[in-house]
């Protein structure tokens, strides 16, 4: 579904991302996993085109995203929830879901509504708090919030930007286990994370990033077992 | 003063604070989702009274009036964003922060000379909208008003109306807050933030343009009115507490109502203790009556 193919990223004058290639395909879950720093982020935001590679080319379903705006990539399917959540606070639980389904061409009020019903299941608390304002729901439920407004869309790529992040581990846990479960069912998610040895549990595959570069990268579980090799990488 | 007239100085306030709020409500909605205003939204009101007195000086019957100046205004709201503010924001940090105030401000210069050239430097007064004469007058409960004023205030509550069901009810709406809160996260779930930022400027200058059309007939219009209309919605606002509607509307009445007993005591300076009076409420209340922390009430 996507394809990075020796990007380089750069802000301003300063080099963040160097020859960095990767592939994600339906069905499997990819993990990034780096030190604070390492151009983690700014991988994410590549692939939504919210920053532009100084070269290399990523394509999505095959065709090249160059030039795309970052609110097309999200409603032809490549959803990228962000870092620390980002749910307006302002409106309730059941806007922010409805917000971004709202805008994606053939999502009609049933295929939404049914949607809603998908998403209480997986996150009872959202059913019971929908009508409760986004800014007064705990980090966990945020973050539940969150992955549910982007599986509202309909996505065929799913990107998460360090999920965890202020998480209590058991909310942590519930959130990985969604992903992969819905890597099972057949989405492809790209899974950015700093906590490297629950992100290797949970993942098919990763790709340790290290001040820009992929210094490392094969089967999740064989990462895992290089134990030595993890650590020296991510301190 | 006699109860009488403490009521015909309270309409006609009412009816002047409406006509602000409409006018603050378009700073309000671009400050919400940008940070940015317009400078010149006080010049806007100008062209759109001047709009509306050229049409219907003409003969333009007064509802195709009302609505060729909405398509105007919609059109230099739209000019406005694209040659004033998104230029500004390609440079990104190469433009100053506040860059957007000479530009907006600048665009309200160009505004006033063009309107001088076309209808000249003399104050003019719109003719009445909604009754055949200026002074005609209703009775309601004993009380002589102006039915002009009735009929304003009327019609601005309505707009003020549609505009909350707008911001509250609408998707649309429900984008200006996510624009508001984060744009680039507001991208990535899929909002058109540009598409969402022309239209908030489309919406500032359609609030000025009601404001001038509903002007018109209370007040003498001529080319260089817009900037106490500007620094008097900036004040509403600011009452307001800039982030919250509700304020806004409660700000708007209030210095309206100021303004026409003020005018009353001191005909002279009467102008003036409104905005000596925000100035004082600003010193002990910075963020204003209601303030920031409750911009989501709703």
């Amino acid at each position: 579904m996507i394809e990075v193919d020796h990007i380089d990223v750069a802000i301003g004058p300063v080099g963040i991302l160097h020859d960095v290639s990767l592939r994600l395909t339906q069905g499997r879950l990819v993990t990034v996993i780096g030190a604070n720093g390492a151009g983690k982020t700014t991988l994410l935001r590549t692939l939504s085109n919210i920053v532009t590679p100084r070269s290399g080319a990523i394509r999505f379903g095959g065709k090249p995203t160059a030039g795309i705006k970052p609110h097309l990539l999200a409603r032809a399917g490549l959803v990228h929830v962000p870092q620390g959540r980002q749910i307006v606070p302002g409106l309730t639980v059941r806007d922010n879901l409805v917000i971004g389904a709202d805008r994606v061409a053939g999502l009609d009020a049933d295929t939404i509504a049914q949607g809603l019903e998908r998403e209480f299941a997986r996150f009872p608390v959202l059913k019971e708090r929908q009508h409760i304002l986004g800014g007064n729901l705990s980090g966990g439920e945020q973050q539940m919030l969150a992955v549910s407004r982007a599986l509202m869309m309909r996505p065929k790529v799913l990107l998460l930007d360090e999920p965890s992040l202020g998480l209590a581990p058991q909310v942590v846990t519930t959130i990985l286990k969604a992903l992969r479960s819905l890597a099972d069912d057949g989405l492809a998610v790209l899974l950015v994370e700093q906590l490297a040895l629950l992100a290797l549990d949970t993942a098919d595959e990763a790709h340790v990033l290290q001040r820009g570069r992929v210094a490392l990268s094969g089967p999740a579980h064989d990462l895992r077992r290089d134990r030595a090799v993890i650590e020296s990488y991510l301190g | 003063m006699t109860l009488l007239n403490f009521f015909q100085l309270l309409v006609s306030g009412i009816a002047m604070g409406a006509i602000y709020t409409l006018t603050a409500k378009g700073l309000f909605i671009t400050h919400l989702a940008t940070h940015r205003l317009n400078f010149g939204q006080g010049d806007f009101l100008m062209v759109g009274a001047f709009a509306s007195i050229g049409m219907l000086t003409a003969g333009v019957p007064a509802p195709l009036a009302v609505l060729g100046v909405l398509v105007i205004m919609g059109v230099l709201g739209y000019l406005l964003e694209r040659f004033a503010i998104r230029p500004l924001d390609r440079l990104g940090d190469r433009a100053g922060a506040y860059s957007w105030v000479l530009t907006t401000a600048g665009s309200a210069l160009i505004l006033q000379n063009i309107v001088e050239l076309g209808f000249g430097k003399s104050a003019q007064y719109a003719p009445p909208l909604f009754s055949k004469t200026r002074d005609n007058v209703i009775n309601i409960f004993g009380v002589g008003i102006f039915f002009e004023e009735a009929a304003i205030i009327i019609t601005a509550f309505v707009v003020v109306g549609a505009f909350y069901w707008f911001l509250f009810g609408s998707r649309w709406g429900k984008a200006v807050y996510a624009v508001a809160f984060n744009p680039e996260a507001a991208s990535l779930f899929g909002i058109d933030v540009r598409g969402v930022v022309v239209l908030v400027f489309v919406l500032a200058a359609l609030m000025a343009g009601i404001s001038g059309v509903l002007v018109g007939p209370l007040v003498s219009v001529h080319p260089h009115m817009g900037l106490i209309f500007t620094i008097k919605a900036l004040a509403v606002a600011a009452v307001g507490g800039f982030t919250n509607p509700v304020g806004i509307l409660v700000g708007g009445l209030l210095f309206g109502g100021a303004e026409a007993f003020s005018n009353y005591w001191d005909s002279a300076f009467g102008d003036l203790y409104p905005l000596l009076f925000v100035m004082a409420l600003l010193a002990v209340r910075p963020s204003g009556l209601f303030g920031e922390r409750r911009a989501d009430v709703r």
